[in-house]
């Protein structure tokens, strides 16, 4: 894994994980806190429905006894219901009253039970019933919920009983106000609490309480008339809506999601720069440090920076000072020991071939000193010692230029020779590299190899002689006439907008274990020489200080 | 009540036979009998013709004129049977009486001849001939059309198989033809207008040149306002409102005349076996609604609607299809339906359980047409020429369904003394009388 990796990975651990346990205990904290208010407020509404009931209920019976006195003072009911006079009127007046006391059920029976006027189911006159008002008189706090047969569907409602005398006959009233959605939501004080009725029928009722707080039931006294009439027990349950929770989660959720996201884009940027800011010079460093190579060891390791990346940098490029100091050492001494070899070995050759020449010499002048006579006869008898010796110098010349290879005489075809030069040196070193090539340059004899010898160092030459970054080395071919019987010559330049040369470096040039570079051998531009003389070429140079070297060599090309 | 197109479905061939049984068929009336002035047992007023200009009249129905000629309420009725005129009308007491027909007769082989008045005009001027009966029958009895010849411009020719000579009056067969550009039909009535009558406006039926009929202005008020009419000083008002009619009588300058028992409200389920009809107590059920009401009594020959059987009509048994709600169905602007609905319900009638339901007007005529429900309160005419035809236009599933009568019902007049002379027609119709 990548230090970058590691970086984003743990500075998003960091920001993340205390936002999520943030969040969380948040969200528990408001849930248990929320949970229990709704608890409270449930547990005061059910207190203050009980209040209601019995206020309600306590309504009903006010208004029932104001019936009881009007229908004491009224006439035309005493006649209707003793004397059977005036139906129409009897029939409607439970209807009528029920309007005028603000009742939703009202029904007036006889003694013995038969209804003889109902306001809420006008038409159920003359039906027998005498067990509701007998059941209601005997429920707790004389108050029940009852279930009464409309001719539409079945009313509940809140009802009490109450009973008067008229002519000697006793008559029932049951009066009540209907407990129906609005009389519930009356109950509740705001949306989020809800009041629900749960009767004995209702086998389906069911309380979600995974999604709302549920308060203990309220056991209301019920009257069911669907079956057989019976005093069971109804259920005001209070709930209180889990939803204002719910949503606040919600909220919270949104919140914490927003709050995790900039944080996480801020975390993720910051890393980033972060990683940047450390990994790159560090990318850089490996960079440039895969690049050092004893053949290249200009790689520089600058840096302004004051942490430990820029002590690294330092360090690496102290490094390099000291590695280029030691190559250079090395070759000096691989250059001091590879001639001092030779020097020993070509004096102890040339010492072998010279001491009997010497000796011949030195005996030719005991003989001359000793008579003129005997020098002739000297020289004759050692005649022989100092043409072996002669020989022997011949040979050992003839074997010392044997160590440098003869070239191969073949066809060359310059251009590609000098494209393959420049795309080689290209690689293996860094400069503005030009070429200028002429079209149909004719064949050079030469051995291809030779050629590509010369073109290296002198293209080396010219890129060790680049005094800026911005300096280039042009190597250009032209054709040109002049040669040896009117035979074509090519030439070869390699120009550069190096520092040049002044006179004396350029006498001097080409002598060998010349140089001017710390790390050269001085040899390079006297094989050079040497190469092109032995392909019969010619070489010269045009330079002056600050202005550039141009080497142009001159090859003898075929015939057309 | 059931709305006027809807009724029309049911009544619209319900016409008046005559007075005490059901319609004779096939016979020929009496020649047309000339009443003498000093006839009045149908007279509800008899005033003198000429005494006012104008008389007020105060309904409580809506009127239509696309309904015209065929009147669904009792407004309709009276409006209608001043503009429009059939053959003959049949009074309270059942005797056939000439209008547009002046004579009839049967010839040897059987066949009626009608002989047509001679001043009988359209509104527009054109007199009424044989061919405009006979085109204005045609487009709603083809059948009936089939059975008729015009010998003469003045004079049909009628084969009487199947018919009864009181089919002439029924209001179906009014003679009218197309007013240019819609509107009310021409007629051939003692009246005619272009008007309507809705809302504040009222109204207004010029009577034609030489009928000696005052003009009247018709306003049409909801029941509940009915006195009001009274204290607006309307010289009729026809309601069956209870409260308005105590209000009117307390008025010495009024006469409270009840109209003919002319409606009553059934009791249709499809499946009888569902009902109860033990529990039924027919003699409380005039108290269970808010109008002049009765145990529904069938004239000589019982309630018409109960006797299909002549009609052809199969008694099939009834569909083993269980309806899927147990409910009485009324037509929610009908209140003495709702209230009959009721009483049936606290009367157990369907048993413990059932409910009622008023539906709107046009979801009640698909629920009828359907029987899907329980059972229906339904009110329709007491009295038919016709049962046959008027069964006819009930859902076939009534002549296999229980049909139980519940009530009769009738209407009131609340006529200002001094009015112009006012009879009444055997289906309980008002109409003013000319000179």
């Amino acid at each position: 894994m990548s230090f970058r990796a590691r970086i984003l990975i743990g500075l998003g651990l960091i920001v993340l994980f205390p936002l999520a346990v943030f969040e969380l205990r948040v969200r528990a904290d408001m849930a248990d806190r929320l949970t229990a208010e709704y608890q409270r407020r449930v547990a005061s509404l059910v207190a203050v429905i009980r209040a209601d009931l019995s206020r309600d209920s306590a309504g009903i019976a006010r208004r029932l006894d104001a019936l009881k006195d009007a229908i004491a003072a009224d006439n035309r009911f005493r006649l209707a219901a003793l004397q059977g006079a005036d139906r129409a009127y009897l029939l409607d007046y439970a209807g009528n009253a029920m309007r005028f006391t603000g009742l939703a059920m009202l029904q007036i029976q006889d003694e013995q039970g038969r209804i003889i006027s109902s306001g809420h189911f006008r038409n159920e006159y003359d039906r027998v019933e005498p067990e509701l008002p007998r059941l209601l008189a005997t429920a707790p706090g004389g108050m029940a919920l009852v279930e009464a047969p409309t001719a539409e569907a079945t009313l509940l409602a809140l009802a009490r009983v109450d009973s008067l005398r008229l002519g000697g006959r006793r008559f029932t009233l049951v009066g009540g106000v209907a407990v129906d959605s609005n009389f519930l939501a009356r109950l509740a004080p705001d949306s989020d609490l809800a009041v629900s009725l749960t009767l004995p029928t209702d086998t389906l009722a069911r309380v979600d309480s995974a999604a709302q707080v549920v308060g203990t039931p309220l056991a209301v006294p019920f009257l069911g008339l669907r079956d057989s009439l019976g005093v069971s027990e109804a259920r005001i349950v209070v709930t209180h809506s889990l939803a204002p929770l719910a949503a606040l989660r919600r909220r919270v959720d949104v919140a914490f999601a927003v709050a995790v996201l900039l944080t996480g884009a801020i975390a993720l940027l910051l890393a980033s720069w972060l990683s940047n800011w450390i990994s790159r010079p560090l990318r850089e460093l490996a960079r440039r440090t895969a690049e050092i190579d004893m053949e290249r060891l200009d790689v520089a390791f600058e840096s302004d920076r004051d942490d430990e990346i820029g002590a690294l940098s330092r360090l690496l490029g102290a490094m390099m000072e000291r590695l280029r100091a030691g190559a250079a050492r090395l070759r000096e001494a691989e250059r001091r020991i590879a001639v001092g070899d030779l020097a020993r070995q070509v004096n102890h050759d040339i010492k072998n071939g010279l001491i009997p020449i010497r000796n011949v010499f030195r005996h030719l002048l005991e003989a001359a000193r000793s008579g003129p006579d005997r020098l002739a006869a000297a020289l004759q008898d050692r005649q022989g010692t100092v043409e072996s010796s002669i020989s022997y110098l011949e040979n050992l010349a003839t074997n010392y230029a044997r160590l440098s290879p003869q070239p191969a005489r073949e066809p060359c075809d310059v251009n590609a020779t000098v494209r393959e030069t420049i795309r080689r040196v290209g690689e293996a070193r860094r400069g503005d590299l030009k070429s200028e090539l002429a079209d149909a340059l004719p064949v050079v004899r030469t051995d291809p190899l030779v050629l590509r010898r010369i073109l290296e160092n002198l293209i080396g030459n010219a890129l060790d002689s680049l005094a800026s970054p911005d300096g280039t080395v042009t190597v250009g071919t032209t054709r040109s006439a002049g040669g040896d019987g009117g035979r074509p010559v090519v030439r070869i330049t390699v120009a550069d907008t190096g520092k040049g040369m002044s006179r004396e470096e350029l006498n001097r040039a080409f002598d060998d274990f010349y140089t001017t570079k710390p790390d050269g051998t001085g040899l390079g531009l006297s094989i050079v020489r040497r190469l092109v003389l032995d392909a019969d070429g010619a070489l010269r140079v045009e330079t002056a200080p600050g202005a550039g070297s141009k080497f142009i060599v001159e090859l003898p090309g075929e015939g057309e | 009540m059931i709305r006027p197109h809807h009724q029309i479905s049911l009544f619209g061939l319900l016409v008046v036979a005559a007075c005490g049984g059901a319609a004779p068929r096939g016979e020929l009336p009496p020649p047309a009998p000339a009443l003498a002035p000093s006839d009045t047992a149908c007279l509800i007023a008899a005033g003198r013709p000429a005494s006012r200009d104008t008389v007020a009249i105060a309904l409580t129905d809506p009127v239509d004129p696309a309904h015209a000629p065929l009147p669904r309420n009792v407004a309709e009725r009276f409006v209608f049977a001043q503009l429009y005129e059939t053959l003959v009308r049949v009074d309270c007491q059942g005797r056939v009486l000439p209008a547009l027909a002046r004579s009839w007769e049967q010839g040897p082989e059987g066949r009626w001849t009608v002989t047509l008045r001679s001043d009988g005009r359209f509104w527009d001027g054109a007199p009424v001939t044989a061919r405009d009966v006979l085109a204005a029958w045609r487009a709603r009895d083809s059948s009936l059309a089939r059975a008729i010849t015009v010998p003469d411009d003045r004079v049909l020719s009628i084969d009487p198989s199947g018919l009864s000579f009181q089919r002439f009056a029924d209001p179906t067969l009014a003679v009218t033809k197309s007013a240019p550009g819609g509107g009310w039909p021409i007629g051939t009535g003692h009246y005619w207008t272009t008007g309507s009558a809705g809302g504040a406006e009222a109204l207004w039926a010029s009577p034609v040149p030489g009928a000696g009929l005052p003009a009247l202005k018709v306003t049409v008020a909801p029941a509940s306002e009915a006195r009001d009419a009274v204290d607006a000083n309307a010289d009729l008002l026809l309601t069956s409102d209870p409260a308005a009619l105590d209000y009117g009588r307390t008025r010495s300058e009024y006469q409270d005349a009840p109209l003919g028992w002319d409606q009553t409200y059934v009791l249709l389920a499809p499946d009888g076996t569902s009902l109860e009809l033990s529990a039924l107590r027919l003699e409380s059920l005039p108290q269970a609604v808010h109008v002049e009401a009765r145990p529904a009594q069938g004239d000589d020959g019982g309630f018409w609607l109960i006797d299909l059987k002549r009609c052809g009509f199969a008694a099939e048994p009834a569909s083993p299809r269980a309806p899927q709600r147990r409910r009485i169905v009324y037509e929610q602007t009908d209140r003495d339906a709702r209230d009959l609905a009721a009483r049936l319900v606290g009367l157990a009638t369907l048993g413990r359980g059932a409910v009622v339901a008023g539906l709107a007007p046009v979801a009640f005529e698909s629920a009828f047409r359907s029987g899907a429900e329980a059972a229906y309160v339904l009110r329709i005419r007491r009295r038919t020429v016709d049962p046959c035809a008027a069964a006819r236009e009930l859902p076939a599933w009534v002549a296999r369904g229980s049909i139980t009568p519940l009530i009769d019902t009738r209407t009131h007049a609340l006529v200002r003394r001094g009015l112009p002379r006012l009879s009444v027609d055997w289906d309980g119709a008002v109409r003013l009388v000319p000179r």
